[in-house]
Order: C-alpha cells, then sequence, then structure tokens
C-alpha cells in the first residue's frame, strides 16, 4: 500500500513538473475573460431591446421559437427540439421564474454547459493523452518498467493521478468561471430556483417530475455528471495512450475522436445505433437541463450505462497491453 | 524536501476535489431518479408592470404590445421590420418621446381561435397588461382556411368565394371574443385592429372575395365601436389596383412598401 501511495505521488508530481496543469489554468484564464465579455454584450443587448424586462424577453424566445415550428425548411428533429424548448421556458414563465438571472452562478452554469462537449474533454487530454506514451517516446518507460515494481500497479498508479487531475480541472474550472464572471455580473445567484427533471419524450416535455432546486446544488451536480463524463474521456485516453507510441498520434486520435462525437450528435438523429457510442453520451449535463438528446431512446441511465461499459472495456484493454506488452525501440 | 511539500498539498486539495465531484455526481444520480419535494417557489421581487391608461401627453414613454398573425410578424418584408417596428420608429419621433414595443407575440399563420387561447397565457397577459397601444392584425387565415375548406394553399386547395360568404358567421365570434379578453387584461389600452385586404383581386374569379373581406372589416369595426377605444385600420384600398407592387414575391404578405403603407396609416390613426 505504502508502495502504491509512494508511486502515485510520483505520477502526480510528474505531471505537475511537465507544468501540464499551468497550461490548463492559463487557457482559462485566457478563454473564461472572452466569454464573459461575450455574454455581457449579449445581456446589455436584450437589455436595450427588453428594458431588463425578462419576462417579455422570455415570452418573445417562446414567440421566436413557436414561430420557427411553422417554417418546412426546419427539419423535423429541431422541431421537436424547439416544441420542447417552448414548453420548458413556458413552465418557467408560468411559474414567475427567471431561467436567466444575471449572476455569475447563472454564467458558470451555462458555460459548463457548453464546455462539456469539448472544452473539458479538450483540458482532460491535455493532462491524459501522453502518461504512457511520452514515456515511451523519451525512453524512461524502460527506467520504470525495470524496478521491482508489478508492472498493473505503475498504471494503476498513473490511474490514479489522472482521476485526482481530471477533479481538480473540473474544480478549477468552476471556481475560475465563477470568480472572473463575478467581476462582472456579480458574485450572487447561489440560492436562485432552477427546475430540474423535465422528462423529454420526442416533442412532449413531461412536468409532472419538475422540481425546483437551487442554483448551487444545481450547479454541484451538473459538475459532478460533467466529471463523470471527463473520466470516461480520460479512461479511454489512457487506453489510447498505451496503444499509440506517439503523443500527437495519441492526442489527434482522441480529439478526432471527441469532435465526431459533437457532430454526430447534431446530425444522427436518424442513425439509431449510434447512440452505443461513447461520444455522443458524453453530454451528461443535458439530461439535468432537460434539453432533449441527440438521439431518441437516450436517458441519464441508458448515457451512465454506455459510458461505463466503454470506461470499463478501456481499462481492461489498456491493463492487458500494458502488462503483456514487450517493450523495444 | 519541495517536492514532499507539494504533494501534500497538491493530494489534499485533489482529493477533496474529487469528493467534491462524487458528491455532485451522487446528488445528481439521486435527484433524477428518486427527487425530493423540491424547494418552495419564491415569491418574483418584481411584479409584472401594469399600464396605468390616461393621457398618452402626461406618459414619460409609451409601450406597445403587437400580436396577431404573419402580417404582424412581418413575413414577406426584406427589411424584417414589419409595421410594428415602422409604426413605433414614426410614433416615437411624432410624439417626441420614447415608443417601446414590449412584445411582438405574432406567430406565423395563427387564426382568431388559436390566438383567444394563447390570450390565457402569462407572457401574454404579462405583455398587453403592460401595453398603452395594442397593435393587431388576426382573421386573415381563418377566412383563408374557410375559404379553402378547411386545407392551406400549400396543400393546393382552391379557394371558393360562396363558401366564404356562407360560412363567414362562422368565424365572426371568435374575433369578438378576442376584442373581449383583450378589453379584459387591458381595460386602458388603445385597440388597433388592422382590417384585411384581398390579396387575389388580381385573378378574376376572386374579385368577389373582396366584398366578403369588406364584411369582415364591418363586423371588426362594429366590435370597435362597441368597445369604444379601439379602431380599425383598413388596408384593403392600399393593395387592390397595384398588388404587384405591394405585395411581396409570395403575392400574399405586403412587402416592404406595403408595410410601410400600412403603418403610415396606423400612425395617422393613433394621432
Amino acid at each position: 500500500m505504502a508502495n502504491l501511495l509512494a508511486l502515485i505521488q510520483n505520477e502526480t508530481l510528474k505531471v505537475w513538473k511537465k507544468k501540464r496543469f499551468a497550461v490548463v489554468v492559463l487557457i482559462l484564464l485566457i478563454l473564461i475573460p472572452i466569454f464573459v465579455y461575450a455574454n455581457l454584450k449579449i445581456a446589455q443587448n436584450s437589455a436595450d431591446k427588453f428594458h431588463a424586462d425578462w419576462r417579455s424577453e422570455l415570452q418573445s424566445r417562446i414567440t421566436d421559437n413557436t414561430n420557427a415550428l411553422s417554417s418546412d425548411r426546419i427539419p423535423e428533429e429541431w422541431k421537436q427540439w424547439r416544441k420542447a424548448l417552448v414548453q420548458q421556458l413556458q413552465y418557467y414563465l408560468d411559474h414567475d421564474i427567471n431561467p436567466e438571472s444575471p449572476n455569475a452562478v447563472t454564467f458558470t452554469r451555462r458555460f459548463m454547459d457548453n464546455a462539456v462537449s469539448l472544452f473539458v474533454p479538450l483540458m482532460v487530454l491535455a493532462i491524459a493523452s501522453d502518461l504512457v506514451s511520452s514515456e515511451r517516446s523519451s525512453g524512461t518507460i524502460k527506467m520504470l518498467l525495470t524496478r521491482p515494481v508489478r508492472r498493473w500497479r505503475i498504471l494503476f498508479a498513473k490511474l490514479a493521478a489522472l482521476t485526482l487531475y481530471v477533479s481538480l480541472i473540473m474544480f478549477t474550472t468552476v471556481l475560475l468561471c465563477y470568480l472572473i464572471s463575478g467581476l462582472v455580473f456579480g458574485y450572487k445567484g447561489w440560492g436562485e430556483p432552477v427546475f430540474v427533471g423535465f422528462q423529454v419524450q420526442g416533442a412532449d416535455v413531461d412536468t409532472s417530475g419538475v422540481h425546483a432546486v437551487t442554483q448551487g446544488v444545481y450547479l454541484l451536480m451538473q459538475a459532478g455528471l460533467i466529471w463523470f463524463s471527463a473520466m470516461v474521456v480520460a479512461i479511454i485516453a489512457l487506453m489510447v495512450s498505451v496503444l499509440v507510441r506517439s503523443t500527437a498520434a495519441s492526442f489527434v486520435t482522441m480529439m478526432a475522436t471527441i469532435i465526431a462525437g459533437t457532430i454526430l450528435s447534431n446530425m444522427a438523429s436518424s442513425w439509431q445505433s449510434a447512440k452505443y457510442l461513447f461520444n455522443v453520451n458524453l453530454e451528461l449535463s443535458s439530461y439535468l437541463r432537460g434539453t432533449p438528446p441527440p438521439i431518441e431512446g437516450m436517458t441519464l441511465g441508458f448515457s451512465l450505462a454506455i459510458l461505463g461499459i466503454w470506461a470499463v472495456a478501456a481499462l481492461i484493454v489498456s491493463f492487458t497491453v500494458f502488462t503483456k506488452q514487450d517493450i523495444l525501440n | 524536501m519541495k517536492s514532499s511539500w507539494l504533494w501534500r498539498l497538491l493530494s489534499w486539495s485533489t482529493f477533496v476535489c474529487l469528493l467534491v465531484m462524487i458528491t455532485g455526481f451522487g446528488w445528481a444520480l439521486k435527484d433524477t431518479w428518486f427527487p425530493n419535494k423540491g424547494l418552495e417557489l419564491p415569491q418574483a421581487s418584481t411584479k409584472p408592470e401594469v399600464a396605468t391608461g390616461g393621457d398618452w401627453s402626461a406618459k414619460k414613454e409609451l409601450y406597445v404590445a403587437a400580436l396577431g398573425d404573419s402580417l404582424t410578424k412581418g413575413t414577406g418584408d426584406s427589411t424584417g421590420e414589419g409595421y410594428v417596428t415602422r409604426v413605433i420608429d414614426q410614433l416615437s419621433k411624432q410624439l417626441d418621446k420614447p415608443v417601446y414595443l414590449v412584445n411582438n407575440m405574432a406567430i406565423n399563420g395563427q387564426r382568431a381561435d388559436q390566438l383567444v387561447n394563447r390570450l390565457d397565457e402569462v407572457g401574454y397577459k404579462n405583455a398587453i397588461g403592460k401595453a398603452d397601444i395594442i397593435l393587431m392584425t388576426i382573421g386573415g387565415n381563418d377566412l383563408f382556411q374557410i375559404a379553402q375548406n378547411g386545407g392551406s394553399l400549400a396543400e393546393g386547395g382552391d379557394l371558393s368565394p360562396e363558401l366564404l360568404s356562407k360560412r363567414l358567421p362562422e368565424a365572426e365570434p371568435r374575433l369578438k371574443a378576442v376584442f373581449d379578453k383583450l378589453r379584459e387584461l387591458n381595460p386602458t389600452a388603445r385597440i388597433i385592429y388592422v382590417g384585411l385586404y384581398n390579396a387575389f383581386y388580381d385573378l378574376p374569379e376572386m374579385i368577389s372575395i373582396s366584398q366578403h373581406v369588406a364584411e369582415w372589416n364591418d363586423y371588426a369595426f362594429s366590435l370597435a365601436k362597441a368597445d369604444g377605444n379601439a379602431t380599425v385600420v383598413p388596408t384593403y384600398d392600399l393593395f387592390e389596383f397595384s398588388l404587384k407592387k405591394y405585395l411581396s414575391s409570395d403575392h400574399f404578405h405586403p412587402n416592404a412598401q406595403g408595410y410601410t403603407r400600412i403603418s403610415d396609416r396606423i400612425v395617422q390613426a393613433l394621432q
């Protein structure tokens, strides 16, 4: 056990000294202010149009989406999506709750929703994708494997370090988002109500299970779900890193897979079996929000199961290959 | 040793992060599958504003709500403004005070009976309650569907003036319901009903439709008279001799010029 802990310490410090986490923080520090500024512009624009009357802004969104439904050029699945959205917005309006109260917590919530499909995986890959392959390209893998330690322990230590870093990245992202956007939007909003529990079936939204939670709780649940999908990405990236020699190749493979997932989620609604791919299931936070899933029939339980199966399979492959493979070069 | 100090800091902070994330994840699962009752909804801190009525000249600013069908939406206008934005701009200039649009809640293809149902929605109540002026076009789709025996233009049904004249009285109660409901929601606003026109005047067999459109406009006029603070702005004469010039390429909705002419009339009526 002490031996394993020492290995984890070793791996964690190695990643730290490669300054990967510093890069992630730097990216966040540059990108978040850009999004905050863009969001501020949008907020000012709509304040001009609606005189800070969120009710008429909400009604306007409902009307716009209703109008789009009558267009013949819009594909059927987009119409379903809009119909569901209209019912959801109407629910907020009926209960006199502003879904977009202007504060730092709302911004963070929105940012995380948008970050789940590309931005979070990218940050995870910055750490995960060269965990094993870099040892191989720099030759240090021989040093590592010639020590009197079982191979699976080495990989397990890497996995543990990866888990810790994924958690740290998620936490840092939320924290920085809140701190930076709070400068502009104010550090309030933890207690604002948000509705969860919308059940989307095709174009219909079942509101019988809808209940309100505070935005703080919502943010915590959302971060937890995104953390899970980030962990799955990390585990699969670890597998690719075991299988592929070069760091660049492993990074590109993973990135291409993730991007393919976002493209597929946008167009694959008629290709039913695409829902068994892990990369269209990453947007776990959308179930919390209650937006219709990319392919009909997907639920939180379904996505968790698919992601879980992929992760377990990736772990089996990684550990089998890593413990058996010959190291040549 | 520097690295052992770093390790202690890193291990503890990342471990705490991990616990937070697992808590959040577990909470999300619990909330999805075994939801609690949910928290009590707070009363909104600010209530929707309500129009005060009274003399316009005493007011600092005026609020306009627009509702109805595609004509109010501005369909066919290449500038995207429709008559509503034009009315607001002109009125603001002429009255020399800000005139704001509360909301344009028009929906393409909407019929009067659908509008009556929508007037029960909170968003409509808020916006109409706040308005000093209500702009509205409605009924065109009702008449159109009656003349086609329920079909739509896209389905290729032929228009039948006879059917329209026979069944026109069916649609009239719907318009009355709209007027009644609006007045119920806002006792003080001035209601402008923009009259219908015959978009098929250039087809010889469809000229007779104009007569039924006039009947409809007459009926709207009687409702407006009964109301006292409402008026009908006629538009049928604007298009009859120059349909091509003022209608858009769909041969049904006005184009930018057509909307400008409608808005000129509305502004005149409002002064």
